[in-house]
């Protein structure tokens, strides 16, 4: 709870960038948030290999929960970006390599989710094949700053970060990474619950087939 | 006469086919210019603050829709363990 007051207090402290000014205060959560979507992604992507060629369940409810909390960091990312970029660049959205791939990345992920809601008995395992593809668009999403040529920052960003603004950035990185972290564990508790609930209605309608006769 | 004629209908066709791409590159610029001109009027902090609500509110919105989930889950999984409970009893 005390990353809430203090991250927004080192924030506002963090020195100002000279070309953007204020609006380039977005960078310390946009940046942590783009780092869960690939996280969540990957971690989507993992749960899928072990559902699709070991049959695990757990990892298939991994995948559930990490392929939602990538549509979450997904919003998260593409509601601040196109922010920054109106006051940045004067317009909310450019078809930029890297604004183009992130946003293909964020509607696979929903169709990982539609897949798995609405895909019927196979569902499950053409989500699964969904989430690889996910994984595999994640570095063309980052490195698309490098192979084209795009108005976004560079990738090299982060890594040369004034000293003044690495304790912010930080700082706020791990509250995103800590939250990303309880709601994997929340959600993946949730899709535990409902595989339990699944289990005890098959074998209460057993238990009354068994009765009725 | 009619060669004349001829010659300055060709130079003012290329003229204006000339012209033409320098008028779009030109307009091109304009664009630009307005462009740098509304970011540099539009203020910062109402973009910051709605960038850091929306976050915060997404996550919310997002916890509170699994917490209630959760709670909905395990009230059918308590009923449901109490209905196999009793006629699990009952057959016996």
């Amino acid at each position: 709870m005390a990353g809430f007051l203090v991250v927004p207090q080192l924030i506002t402290s963090a020195p100002l960038e000279p070309v953007m000014g204020v609006v380039q205060k977005i960078f310390y959560f946009h940046v942590p948030c783009a780092i869960m979507l690939f996280v969540a992604t990957f971690v989507c992507a993992g749960g899928s290999i072990a559902y699709l060629f070991k049959g695990s369940e757990a990892g298939d409810r991994l995948a559930a929960a990490a392929g939602e909390l990538g549509v979450l960091f997904g919003v998260c990312v593409l509601v601040s970006g196109p922010l920054w970029g109106r006051k940045a660049w004067g317009v909310y959205w450019q078809w930029d390599a890297r604004l183009t791939t992130s946003l293909l990345l964020f509607l696979t992920l929903i169709a990982y989710l539609l897949a798995r809601k609405y895909g019927g008995p196979g569902g499950r395992r053409l989500a699964a094949a969904l989430g690889l593809f996910a994984a595999v668009n994640v570095p063309l999403v980052y490195k698309s700053v490098d192979i084209w040529r795009t108005i976004h920052p560079q990738t090299t960003v982060v890594r040369t970060l004034d000293p003044g603004m690495r304790p912010a950035f930080w700082a706020s990185f791990t509250l995103i990474a800590l939250v990303f972290g309880i709601l994997l564990a929340l959600r993946m508790r949730l899709e535990k619950a409902r595989a339990l609930l699944a289990e005890l209605r098959l074998e209460a309608e057993d238990l009354l087939e068994a009765q009725r006769r | 006469m009619k060669k004349l004629s001829r010659l300055l209908k060709i130079i003012s066709l290329a003229a204006i086919v000339l012209a033409a791409p320098a008028a779009a590159l030109a307009q091109e610029f304009q664009k630009v210019d307005e462009t740098k001109k509304l970011a540099d009027n539009v203020p910062a902090v109402p973009f910051v603050g709605i960038a850091y609500g929306v976050i915060w509110l997404a996550v919310l919105v997002y916890v509170l829709a699994v917490a209630r989930g959760l709670g909905r889950v395990n009230s059918e999984l308590d009923e449901l363990k109490r209905k196999l409970q009793s006629a699990e009893a009952a057959r016996k």
